[in-house]
């Protein structure tokens, strides 16, 4: 008995210990996280655009199918491949982006993971732009866990993708001469355990 | 009836003025070459090429069409200097030995009045293949500030990089290759 008793403790103890640890926290790989968007040019080609600076976490419980993900953006590093147009977007027309203050960044809060088996399906959340929070919800087109060869950590990611009206945001330059409203946002995602 | 013969041959003067081929230069501002590669089977790497040229001919009245377009394979851009770096050098795009990737087309598909394909072959690191790229979309109308005609759209293509002799990072980083491609073309 009194052998067991400890034994016992030390089992549950162990157990709690591994149920803690099925609930991870995972850093966002900025090499492989990256918001790219598109919009419609006139009616008439998809113009694309992603954003280079990006910071975040993901606390992921796959086991218990609960999540809360937390990505960062600085708008100021908006790349499309053609500066004027870069400086255009960073501009008081569209982000705003040179005061460098929190109105400079991008936030998505991702609170309700949904899953299908034992992927992630779904994530809904907020996103705040200039200044204004509103619902978004990313739909996952992949998502997968692996151990990463280089790392010898686990890293979890996938694709996720959305469509947003821009003007929600206040994001209204150029809807009046036939700049599309709707923009959609592909988003790549890799974390690593930590 | 001369007056009647007049406009007949004024018709037929505009209609072989419709049918000639018009030219029309890439617009790089608005001209985007991007390939999306799956990683380690979870998400998908995108890089895109910022130095391109071409010119495409198109008689839209004939279906008939011509297209050539090079991309700078130095200029490609990932948004993560080091994987750039990787990326130009010799096991991958090679950069140095082989400067300029192109796709040349002459034969335009089309579905009815709808541009369908662009069908040409496609050179990468000195090894060409036959590529098709699909047209998700594609129209031509006046240019909304410029008094020039405007064509443009939405193409994509899928290829093995293993064809062309990038067999680096498999399988880890896949074998297949999406193209995405945004065209808008001005009128000569």
């Amino acid at each position: 008995m009194n052998l067991r008793t400890p034994l016992i403790a030390a089992g549950l103890a162990a157990a709690a210990c591994l149920v803690q640890a099925e609930s991870a926290t995972y850093a966002i790989d900025p090499t492989h996280t990256f918001v790219t968007f598109e919009a419609l040019h006139f009616g008439t080609s998809t113009l694309r655009g992603r954003f280079d600076r990006k910071e975040g976490s993901v606390a992921f419980d796959r086991a218990g199918r609960t999540g809360r993900a937390e990505i960062t953006i600085d708008l100021a590093s908006v790349s499309t491949g053609v500066a004027p147009l870069d400086t255009h977007l960073k501009s008081r027309d569209f982000f705003d982006a040179g005061s460098g203050d929190a109105t400079s960044t991008a936030k998505f809060v991702g609170e309700r993971f949904a899953f299908t088996g034992d992927k992630v399906s779904e994530v809904a959340g907020t996103l705040t732009l200039m200044g204004k929070t509103m619902p978004v919800t990313l739909k996952a087109t992949h998502f997968n866990c692996y151990v990463n060869p280089i790392f010898k950590r686990e890293v979890c990611g996938g694709d996720f993708e959305t469509t947003i009206a821009r003007s929600q945001w206040g994001v209204s330059y150029g809807l009046n001469f036939g700049l599309p409203d709707n923009i959609r946002l592909l988003v790549q995602v890799e974390a690593i355990r930590q | 009836m001369c007056r009647g013969l007049a406009l007949a041959l004024l018709a037929c003067l505009v209609s072989a003025a419709h049918a000639q081929p018009a030219t029309y230069r890439i617009d790089p501002d608005n001209t985007r070459v991007h390939f999306e590669i799956m990683h380690f089977g979870t998400s998908t790497l995108r890089a895109r090429f910022d130095r391109l040229a071409g010119s495409i001919g198109l008689d839209r009245q004939a279906h008939r069409g011509e297209l050539s377009i090079s991309v700078d394979t130095a200029s490609v851009s990932s948004g993560t200097a080091p994987f750039d770096g990787m990326l130009r050098s010799a096991s991958l795009l090679d950069a140095q030995g082989s400067p300029q990737a192109w796709f040349v087309a002459s034969r335009f598909v089309f579905d009815g009045d709808r541009l369908a394909s662009v069908d040409g072959e496609f050179t990468l690191r000195g090894t060409s293949r036959p590529l098709s790229l699909r047209a998700l979309r594609f129209t031509c109308q006046p240019h909304p500030t410029l008094q020039r005609e405007l064509c443009g759209g939405d193409f994509e293509a899928e290829l093995r990089r293993s064809d062309f002799g990038i067999t680096y990072g498999l399988p880890f980083v896949a074998d297949r290759m999406r193209l995405v491609i945004q065209v808008e073309a001005l009128r000569d």
